[in-house]
């Protein structure tokens, strides 16, 4: 199972949180239920914007089973409202109460909870509450939300326009020349992450102790915690917040939610557990959506298509709230932060606004930001290439950064250490066979169909440390993680980290890691994570750092706890240090025949004390440690499809996919991969199937998956992965992260490759997804089908 | 999504199930697969007093041949129909549908008098039901009777059946000598609801068509036969021109609505491109060119 050094770190191990997850035995939220449970339903907002008259909930106070009604204006004394802080400069703070009292901002806004005795008699009562609105005009599209006379989503910010962000690299007055000019307006719509388990949590609350632990289905432990004890006025360290096992996050699950908040109130009020288990409804309507963004974006290249200047103006619809912590600036502005991608911009100008609409939050959603980005960056070096006759692989080759370039430093401001641009964009062409595939292409084109090669390259900053804030201006301190290494008295190994995992498949990423520095075998390493009470300080996973800061973590305090034994067990055997070697959990003298000595007779003499070890030194086997990369580290990819569209049905149906990636040093590659496939699927669904839509009055229309459509098996390419492994040379132990990868190239290279299947009959999409309705609308439009008589 | 509360019955005949239903009348909800009523429950669309659960009712689960025909139970499973090698040889177009109606798993809890007592637009069923002019028979408090499809589904899941009345039985004519069957469809997902469905059956008489039928969902407010369009075909034949005149005017003759997933005049085109699909392969079969590939 081990790689040929013996080391586990780049061994294709099977995950060991499987057996749990596969034979039922996870502890999700909703498996666990301690005696005296009461149940809560959140009563919803029916209105985008309206004003609360008057709520009656007499006749749901008196319904069967129900122990409390509480509404938004009885919960303010309660919890404190959640207001996402940013240092940038002109951001607008737009409050976010437990349940709002009032007013309501979107469909699917709490504006009051039942707890009953069970979750039917809690959604019995919320049928009976009464509540008088005053409707209110609804702004529900970003554009129209900047008009002056726009109905305001928060009059006390006095525009729906909460912070704009301006970059500007080289000169604009008057604009590079350059031989051609490419101007397009890319849609990116919205998206949900549809985590298999939705939202959910439960509070306990001991009035002996006054301690309140909350337990939650989140990314982020340590962040929860943190809200719960600002927002319900208790010490944080009577606040303990769990998250066992969590069912898939992709960051929508790394915002502190409203209901956390109600839940914990609810629970300290009524001095009884409390449970809420969002259903899949709860779960469309509120569960924080992703990007949602217009793009309009100008690339200015000469004839060899050299980059001479880059432009974006991004307006990024954030809907009601600014996310907490994040705020509403982490999606839009990180569009334009890494617009220019991987490539040589010399020039770059950039403005993101980030407008409020009455709409359910945008929040961080896997790739944050990039694959707008790439999406519309790749967009437009594919029309370039088409326009200058360049075939769009060597457009690109010509314009990564090149290796003697490293560190880089783009136009707004992110450095990239040494990564494997332009190996990651021939590794996929020789996987694909590029000559051969464009051959193939030709071959069918020939036969009438519509066949299409797309690319979609990229580079992303992972497992960020201090120097870079997790969202542009948040006050929250992230950056840094801890790993707690204990060897047990039987030489057995718990380590413990803030970082938290949802399905990753950390508790065994984390183990090998572990497990090479202690020279102890995998199954004697037990990971732990996900319980403010016993886990460091972490803010936990999210913007693929988890490997770099988890594992960097364990290196740091692995070190020391082999140090250690090594000074111990030198003792023991009456040699020095360096005439050691280990493996296997035990030590032994090099070349001193039958000299060896176990961890857990080390362990026992750590524990022993001052009798059994060195004089002065200190008893025990743990070691807690902090681990800040500062800057972080370049993830680069490149993602590559042969798709072809029905040009009956205007189907596409995705023949070939490679993606080949840098992560630097791979700790599994089973992991690895899986990450890369599952982030691929969320990018298809994006490219061809997800979209979140609201009428006018801001109704949501697509609330369950019968019309939020998410791809399955059979929607999904097989994807063909490759792994460069260039070892960061910026991060402990080489690692780059990879969780969010897989999202960020795939709308770029599915919608370059249906450009590409249309090009012949000269369509050019700019919107995602390409749904089958979008190819016919354009295809009809250009004319191709004489309508309701078929082909033409 | 918790139901609102109900009264919960499980008859173990089709006689009890009729007892019941005719002392609660229209409060009771029948409950056959529920793939469609414990969803409409749960998101509290329906609230009915008391379900009347079908799946004890085991006389009701039962695939037969007589003469020419097939009858099946109301409660016989879309699987049982997925797997029986006499619907594989008797009705071929009707298990060629069921492989379009939703995935495994709720094929082996969905019923098929379940989908066509619910009378979806874009069910497969009824579709079926409509091309092939199956009977339906009804039983309530005055007896049985025998609705031919073309009376039974009157609109958007509306049927014929009146209060008290239950879905028995569907009868439907077994597949005749020199015909070809196909059924289209076209849903955004595997599994998915179609966006439009044909289906299609040819009987060939030398090179002249005897009989054709058609019929498409998700292509109006219920399941539609496309007289219109096996007029062309049994007049002018089965040639490719023929043909595409024939889908041609079968798009004239559905009427669709929007809806997320697909516009009106994206439908339309549909009916086109699928019609000519499924005429191409049931005529492929009927002429014993075998399984045609199905493609999806």
């Amino acid at each position: 199972m081990a790689t040929g050094d013996g080391k586990l770190v780049g061994a294709r191990m099977r995950r060991v949180e499987d057996r749990r997850f596969l034979t039922g035995r996870g502890t999700y939220v909703a498996d666990y239920l301690p005696a005296r449970t009461l149940h809560a339903a959140f009563l919803r907002a029916e209105h985008a914007h309206a004003k609360i008259l008057a709520i009656d909930a007499a006749a749901a106070r008196a319904s069967a089973g129900v122990v409390a009604v509480v509404t938004g204006a009885e919960m303010a004394p309660l919890a404190r409202a959640m207001v996402a802080a940013s240092t940038m400069p002109g951001y607008k703070v737009t409050p976010i109460p437990a349940l709002a009292a009032g007013i309501v901002r979107y469909v699917g806004e709490a504006l009051a909870a039942v707890v009953a005795e069970s979750r039917y008699l809690a959604e019995d009562a919320l049928e009976r509450i009464g509540v008088e609105y005053e409707p209110l005009e609804a702004v529900t599209d970003a554009s129209a939300a900047l008009a002056a006379d726009a109905p305001l989503v928060h009059e006390e910010a006095g525009s729906n326009l909460l912070v704009t962000r301006e970059f500007a690299c080289g000169s604009f007055d008057p604009p590079p020349p350059a031989d051609l000019v490419i101007k397009e307006r890319f849609r990116f719509h919205r998206h949900a992450a549809i985590a298999i388990e939705p939202r959910g949590c439960l509070a306990e609350y001991n009035p002996g102790s006054g301690e309140l632990t909350l337990h939650s289905s989140t990314q982020c432990p340590g962040l929860v915690r943190s809200a719960l004890a600002l927002h319900l006025d208790l010490p944080e360290h009577l606040v303990r917040v769990v998250a066992a096992d969590v069912g898939g996050g992709f960051g929508a699950k790394s915002s502190t939610y409203p209901e956390e908040v109600a839940v914990a109130a609810l629970a300290r009020m009524l001095e009884r557990p409390v449970r809420w288990v969002s259903d899949r409804r709860e779960d469309l309507l509120t569960t924080s959506q992703g990007w949602d963004e217009i793009i309009d974006a100008e690339l200015r290249v000469n004839h060899d298509g050299t980059i001479v200047a880059l432009s974006a103006d991004v307006i990024g619809d954030i809907g009601a709230y600014s996310v907490y912590p994040w705020t509403a600036v982490i999606e839009p502005i990180q569009v334009v932060s890494f617009m220019p991608g991987p490539y040589r911009v010399p020039n770059y100008r950039a403005r993101a606004r980030a407008v409020a609409t009455n709409k359910a939050p945008t929040g961080p959603y896997r790739g944050v930001g990039r694959p707008p980005a790439a999406f519309a960056m790749e967009g437009l070096i594919d029309r370039a290439a088409r326009r200058l006759g360049i075939d769009p692989v060597e457009l690109r080759m010509r314009n990564f950064v090149r290796a003697e370039e490293f560190p880089y430093k783009t136009a707004t401001g992110i450095v990239w250490d040494r990564a494997g641009f332009i190996e990651c964009m021939k590794k996929t062409c020789e996987a694909l066979d590029y000559p051969a595939a464009r051959a193939e292409q030709e071959r069918m084109r020939a036969a009438g169909r519509l066949i299409g090669i797309g690319f979609g390259s990229y580079a992303e900053l992972t497992g960020i440390g201090s120097a870079t804030p997790a969202a542009p201006g948040m006050r929250v301190p992230a950056g840094t993680e801890a790993a707690t290494i204990r060897v047990d008295p039987s030489g057995t190994v718990s380590a413990i980290f803030g970082v938290a995992s949802h399905g990753q498949g950390l508790e065994t990423a984390l183990g090998q890691v572990v497990a090479d520095e202690l020279e102890v075998p995998l199954e004697d390493v037990r990971v732990r994570f996900g319980d403010t009470a016993f886990t460091p300080y972490g803010t936990g996973s999210y913007a693929s750092r988890g490997a770099v800061l988890g594992g960097g973590a364990a290196i740091l305090a692995g070190r020391v706890i082999r140090d250690k034994t090594r000074r111990i067990a030198a003792h023991l055997l009456e040699t020095e240090p360096a005439a050691l070697e280990a493996g296997g959990g035990e030590l032994w003298v090099r070349g001193g025949a039958g000299r060896r000595i176990k961890l857990r007779d080390i362990a026992q003499a750590a524990y022993a004390g001052a009798k059994r070890l060195p004089r002065g030194m200190e008893p025990g086997l743990e070691a807690t440690v902090f681990y800040d990369p500062y800057y972080g580290t370049a993830t680069p990819a490149t993602h590559a499809v042969m798709l072809e569209v029905d040009r009956e049905t205007c189907a596409v149906r995705i023949l070939r996919y490679v993606v080949a990636d840098d992560c630097g040093r791979v700790i599994n590659p089973l992991i690895v991969d899986g990450q890369i496939e599952g982030g691929v699927a969320q990018g298809v669904g994006g490219a061809l199937l997800e979209e979140i839509r609201y009428d006018e009055a801001g109704q949501l229309l697509t609330g369950s998956l019968m019309d939020y459509l998410v791809p399955g098996a059979p929607e999904l390419p097989n994807v063909e992965t490759h792994h460069l492994e260039a070892e960061s040379q910026v991060t402990l132990g080489g690692f780059r992260g990879a969780g969010e990868s897989g999202t960020i190239g795939a709308p770029a290279a599915i919608a370059n490759g249906i450009a590409d299947a249309l090009a012949p009959l000269g369509l050019e999409p700019a919107e995602l997804p390409l749904t089958p309705e979008r190819i016919f609308q354009l295809c009809a439009r250009s004319g191709v089908y004489r309508l309701a008589t078929g082909l033409a | 999504m918790k139901p609102p509360p109900f009264d919960y019955y499980a008859p173990a005949s089709a006689a009890e199930a009729l007892e019941l239903l005719g002392r609660y009348g229209a409060d009771a909800r029948l409950l056959a697969g529920g793939q469609s009523l414990v969803p409409l429950l749960n998101f509290r669309l329906s609230a009915p007093a008391v379900i009347i659960d079908l799946n004890r009712a085991t006389d009701l689960a039962y695939i037969k041949e007589e003469t020419g025909r097939v009858r099946l139970g109301a409660m016989t499973r879309q699987r049982a129909i997925e797997f029986s090698p006499l619907v594989k040889s008797r009705l071929p177009l009707l298990a060629e549908a069921t492989r379009w109606v939703g995935h495994l798993p709720t094929r082996t809890r969905g019923t098929v008098g379940g989908s066509l007592a619910h009378s979806d637009p874009a069910a497969e069923y009824p579709a079926v039901a409509t091309a092939l002019d199956a009977e339906l028979v009804v039983r309530g408090p005055a007896g049985e009777r025998v609705v031919p499809a073309a009376e039974f589904f009157l609109g958007l899941m509306t049927t014929a059946l009146q209060p008290g009345e239950m879905l028995v039985e569907v009868r439907l004519p077994a597949l005749a000598s020199n015909s070809g069957w196909a059924f289209e469809e076209f849903s955004r997902r595997h599994g998915d609801f179609a966006i439009v469905g044909i289906a299609a059956m040819v009987t060939t008489e030398r090179d002249r068509c005897r009989s054709a039928r058609l019929a498409a969902c998700g292509a109006g407010p219920v399941a539609v036969r496309l007289r219109g369009a096996e007029e062309i075909l049994e007049q002018g034949g089965l040639g490719d021109l023929n043909i595409n005149a024939a889908a041609a005017r079968a798009a004239e003759l559905v009427d669709p609505s929007a809806d997320l997933h697909a516009s009106v005049e994206y439908r339309r085109h549909l009916v086109h491109v699928l019609t000519r699909r499924a005429l191409k392969r049931a005529l492929e079969r009927a002429r014993g060119g075998g399984a045609a590939p199905l493609r999806s």
